[in-house]
């Protein structure tokens, strides 16, 4: 049994399907990249899974514990969401709060942890990501890219047994993609199990575990790094590859 | 024409009026909170779109803010007993619709008046709260009262603060419309005093020196609470912070 099970994952908006029956299998530390064209449900499977979309059907099982991801009832998507944090595109950090209390935040009303616990955990993650220094900063006062380091921390804090990760570096100036990147590597050398959607090709082949290549809400071809940007076998997963102009072993043919 | 306006009196008579500041006071705390309040619970009403409630809470808001607050506390004053006296009949019941106090009538009439302007305050404020921090909370796995007091309440309040600043200075002006429901507050001490020494004009300005001052009071409240609640534009110095320290994980 895999650490994490996506069976049958369905969701449309209206007509649109946007994800068709999507089954996924996640490793206990593995690092999933998820790429594909835009609008085939990229950022919908990941927001299936947090329940912050609620998808028409499909389960997930993380670590042994099976979560029906249709069930209506709000206990059980408070539980499936303490398994799962969710860093966004927009970081998303609460803006009246500093970044010290963000990362506080989850381990005070969530985890009900006292003051000097939860700010002991803040600090340990705040310094791992390099922004120990600003703990008294407002979100307001930093880069985007210091943003979205503090809401990473803010996300490992919570300790998620899986770390969805939704374009964390898109809203980010080119300047400041790096040290993000930097620090996600960081993060998946700790041994963290993320599922990954980015448009960074060149750092999907270097971090990613497996690449899940996915197209009108289907998983069209998965596989290691090698696999998918040696290897493709598929033809639109070529196409896609040469358009990002990725894939270099192209048959020219007269 | 020497004693035509008596300056002196404006203020010599000053002690007089604020005898009666207490019951302003009471008029405003407790109309301010049942705005607040009720306020609230028609923003969530109409935020999570209630059937038949939030239609009910549309028809409130609407009936409030089309008639003017001297008609709603004289329909108060003279429809609670009528109510009261329905209630006891056909329920057996025996409410004293002769024990309670005048106040109390024109404490409900102007509370709820507030809270049809308040909502509205409210309502725009959660509204403009960024839907992406709800959903941040959420996903930290927050039950969504959690959500409500530790993401949108903080930041709907700063949005929210002025204009509650506002309608609340136009309470205290509106508690001067008490004396309808005969209650003695300042406004018909000051008529009473008039009508005792037929200084009427003196006594109307005594008033609006006192109102004056209380405004003023309030405005400064209010823009303090607004400091202290928004965060500060300077961003403050790095902390020196020691990377040795280990942290233990559990």
């Amino acid at each position: 049994m895999n650490f994490v099970e996506i069976r049958g994952l369905s969701k449309r908006f209206g007509d649109n399907v946007v994800l068709d029956g999507l089954d996924l299998d996640i490793e206990k530390g593995e690092v999933v990249a998820i790429i594909g064209p835009s609008g085939t449900g990229k950022s919908t499977l990941l927001r299936c899974l947090n329940l912050l979309e609620r998808p028409d059907r499909g389960e997930i099982t993380i670590d042994g514990e099976k979560f029906d991801l249709t069930e209506k009832s709000s206990q059980k998507a408070m539980q499936l969401r303490r398994h799962t944090e969710m860093v966004f595109q927009q970081f998303y950090l609460f803006r009246q709060r500093t970044v010290m209390e963000n990362v506080m935040e989850g381990l005070r009303v969530v985890k009900h942890y006292d003051k000097s616990r939860a700010r002991e955990i803040a600090a340990y993650q705040l310094r791992k990501v390099g922004m120990g220094a600003w703990s008294g900063h407002y979100p307001k006062h930093l880069s985007g890219g210091q943003q979205q380091r503090v809401a990473i921390a803010r996300a490992l804090a919570m300790q998620p047994k899986l770390l969805l990760m939704d374009e964390p570096t898109s809203a980010l100036d080119p300047e400041l993609v790096g040290e993000v990147l930097c620090t996600i590597r960081e993060t998946a050398r700790d041994g963290n199990t993320i599922a990954l959607v980015t448009h960074e090709m060149n750092f999907v082949r270097q971090v990613a575990t497996k690449i899940v290549f996915i197209e009108n809400g289907k998983i069209v071809e998965q596989g290691t790094p090698g696999d998918i940007f040696e290897n493709p076998s598929s033809r639109r997963l070529k196409e896609f590859l040469m358009q990002a102009n990725l894939y270099t072993n192209i048959e020219y043919s007269i | 024409m020497t004693d035509l306006f008596n300056i002196k009196l404006v203020f010599t008579q000053i002690p007089q009026i604020l005898a009666y500041l207490p019951v302003t006071l009471q008029l405003t705390a407790v109309a301010m909170v049942i705005g607040w309040g009720f306020g609230l619970v028609i923003a969530l009403i109409k935020r999570r779109k209630i059937p038949v409630l939030s239609q009910l809470a549309a028809i409130f808001v609407s009936l409030i803010r089309g008639t003017p607050i001297i008609v709603q506390l004289y329909i108060a004053y003279f429809g609670i007993p009528i109510a009261l006296q329905y209630i006891n009949y056909y329920q057996g019941t025996s409410f004293n619709i002769n024990g309670i106090p005048a106040i109390v009538f024109a404490m409900i009439a102007l509370g709820l008046n507030q809270s049809a302007f308040d909502s509205e305050v409210i309502r725009a404020a959660i509204a403009s709260v960024n839907k992406g921090e709800i959903e941040a909370g959420k996903s930290l796995g927050m039950s969504g009262f959690q959500v409500l007091r530790r993401v949108i309440f903080p930041e709907a309040m700063v949005v929210a603060l002025p204009s509650l600043g506002n309608s609340l200075i136009s309470l205290v002006k509106g508690t001067s419309l008490a004396f309808t429901c005969s209650v003695v507050e300042m406004t018909a001490e000051a008529k009473i005093i008039g009508g005792y020494n037929y200084r009427f004009f003196e006594a109307y300005c005594t008033l609006a020196i006192i109102y004056w001052a209380m405004t003023f009071l309030i405005e400064k409240i209010f823009y303090l609470l607004e400091r202290k609640f928004s965060v500060p534009e300077k961003a403050p110095k790095l902390q020196p912070f020691d990377t040795a320290q280990e942290v233990n994980m559990v």
